[in-house]
């Protein structure tokens, strides 16, 4: 019987927090007119921005702020041909990390330029077909099933995630986050890091060029049988291991050195593969 | 030496120190350093909640008695002869030697735990391994000291991110550039060297944007 009241005491203490966390939160949506072809600029240091595709011509922003002392600016350019939306810090003073915190649910439709800027916000994206440009210092960036894009994201420590992405130019700088790339094609596929790991899953079609570069990090692809590829893989001091069963070019540019890099073809090599690590560890499998 | 191996030994030299490697890699690692003197602190403070003298021989003819009483220990003493000497069981026991053993073991608890609560281990931030290992030798300039002193002014919750990076982008610039007066016609490291500058530009501008917010 004391148990079960110290149960319930515990759990109408938990339920008063909440409501009081809550109560403090503050939930706006905007909606604003864009153009076909239009930009969206989204700056917001703290909290979240996620994205989804939306069916009208317009930009709606759900945001929920943390506290009085910051505010959401949102403002399109008469003709709709540009939208900004921006935290703006209202207090003079040091603001804490949870009161900077805003979390934007923003749907935008295809068809439009967006660009995002985080501090340690993560950013999601799913379902939007349109051009993105995507920067973040530590919050992690990941876009979803995306297609016919230009896809340029920028990262100091942030991972990076992209995941059946198709028909597209992807563009990836990260300095030390890792980046992981899941069913990602494209025309033109290009990652490179400093000291962050590159992980790679897919078969590399669509006739692409796909590069991977990395100072100290590890590059590791994994193929299916299938994959139609050229493949070359250096090392300038780092190894290069291969458990795929490539075929031997006929007319390789360089000599390929065991354990330092690898030249192959599979299937009838239609993409181009090249994978290229300083001193990190560059590991090509079969799915 | 990085600091995951740093951290595997840090059990065994902890009390006595380490070599000549783990000394240097504690004085250049903040992080590091910082666990070690966190955990030198809780293992004084754990020495100075129990007394350091024995207890007072009634307490262990207490505690021999009331394992005797629930029968996990055998009445008497064996002596050095091997014979057992038989003392009587005393049927009421005083509790105040068990009573300030169980009290000393509850402040310790609550000291440990009060300690445990209010430790917050710094981050480790990853170390990279390059070829020479040169990540935490590589020096900054005076355009890296301005760019990560305005990033620490403006958002100082990022300037190890940037700290880290950039003495990541430093050491590859170095490894390429040797890279390459060593091999001056090898396109591919050659391309490793635009990466490089590439790569600090990228880092540049990010924490331009970030310092003038």
């Amino acid at each position: 019987m004391k148990k079960l009241c110290s149960i319930a005491i515990l759990t109408v203490i938990m339920a008063l927090s909440v409501i009081i966390a809550l109560a403090s939160d503050s939930h706006n949506q905007v909606k604003l007119n864009i153009a076909p072809g239009g930009m969206v600029n989204i700056v917001n240091n703290s909290g979240s921005v996620t994205l989804h595709p939306g069916s009208q011509q317009q930009v709606t922003v759900n945001a929920t702020t943390h506290s009085d002392k910051v505010e959401v600016d949102s403002n399109s350019i008469p003709d709709g041909k540009r939208v900004e939306i921006r935290t703006h810090v209202l207090a003079q003073q040091k603001l804490s990390n949870d009161e900077l915190k805003v979390d934007y649910d923003i749907t935008v439709p295809a068809g439009v330029s967006v660009t995002v800027s985080t501090a340690t916000a993560p950013i999601t994206i799913e379902n939007l077909n349109a051009n993105l440009s995507l920067s973040s210092d530590m919050g992690k960036i990941t876009v979803k099933n995306a297609a016919n894009a230009h896809i340029h994201v920028r990262s100091v420590a942030a991972p990076v995630a992209l995941t059946n992405v198709t028909a597209s130019y992807v563009e990836i700088t990260s300095s030390s986050g890792a980046v992981q790339l899941e069913d990602v094609f494209g025309p033109k596929v290009t990652a490179g890091t400093t000291g962050g790991d590159i992980t790679y899953r897919g078969d590399c079609s669509g006739g692409g060029v796909y590069s991977l570069t990395t100072h100290s990090g590890t590059i590791d692809v994994t193929l299916p049988q299938n994959a139609s590829v050229d493949l070359t893989a250096r090392s300038v001091t780092g190894s290069v291991e291969n458990d795929f069963p490539f075929q031997q070019k006929s007319h390789p540019t360089f000599v390929p050195s065991p354990g330092r890099s690898l030249v192959g073809t599979s299937n009838s090599g239609s993409s181009s593969v090249e994978l290229q690590s300083f001193s990190g560890r560059i590991r090509v499998k079969k799915q | 030496m990085n600091c995951q191996q740093f951290q595997e030994v840090l059990p065994y030299i902890i009390e006595s120190g380490g070599n000549a490697d783990q000394e240097d890699h504690l004085r250049s690692c903040e992080a590091c350093a910082a666990l070690v003197q966190d955990l030198r602190y809780i293992a004084e403070q754990a020495k100075l909640l129990l007394p350091m003298h024995d207890p007072n021989p009634r307490v262990w003819s207490n505690i021999e008695q009331s394992l005797q009483r629930e029968g996990l220990l055998q009445e008497g003493r064996m002596s050095r002869q091997g014979q057992t000497t038989k003392y009587p069981t005393i049927a009421k026991q005083t509790k105040s030697g068990t009573v300030l053993g169980w009290l000393l073991a509850m402040a310790a608890v609550a000291a440990l735990a009060a300690i445990l609560v209010n430790y917050h281990p710094r981050p480790v931030q990853p170390q990279v391994t390059t070829a020479d290992n040169a990540v935490g030798k590589t020096p900054f300039d005076a355009d890296d000291q301005k760019i990560l002193s305005q990033v620490s002014q403006q958002q100082p919750d990022l300037s190890s991110a940037y700290e880290n990076s950039l003495r990541q982008v430093n050491s590859y610039i170095a490894d390429a550039k040797k890279a390459v007066d060593e091999n001056p016609d090898d396109s591919a490291i050659q391309e490793h060297l635009q990466d490089a500058y590439q790569q600090k530009a990228v880092l540049y501008e990010m924490a331009t944007v970030r310092s003038l917010e």
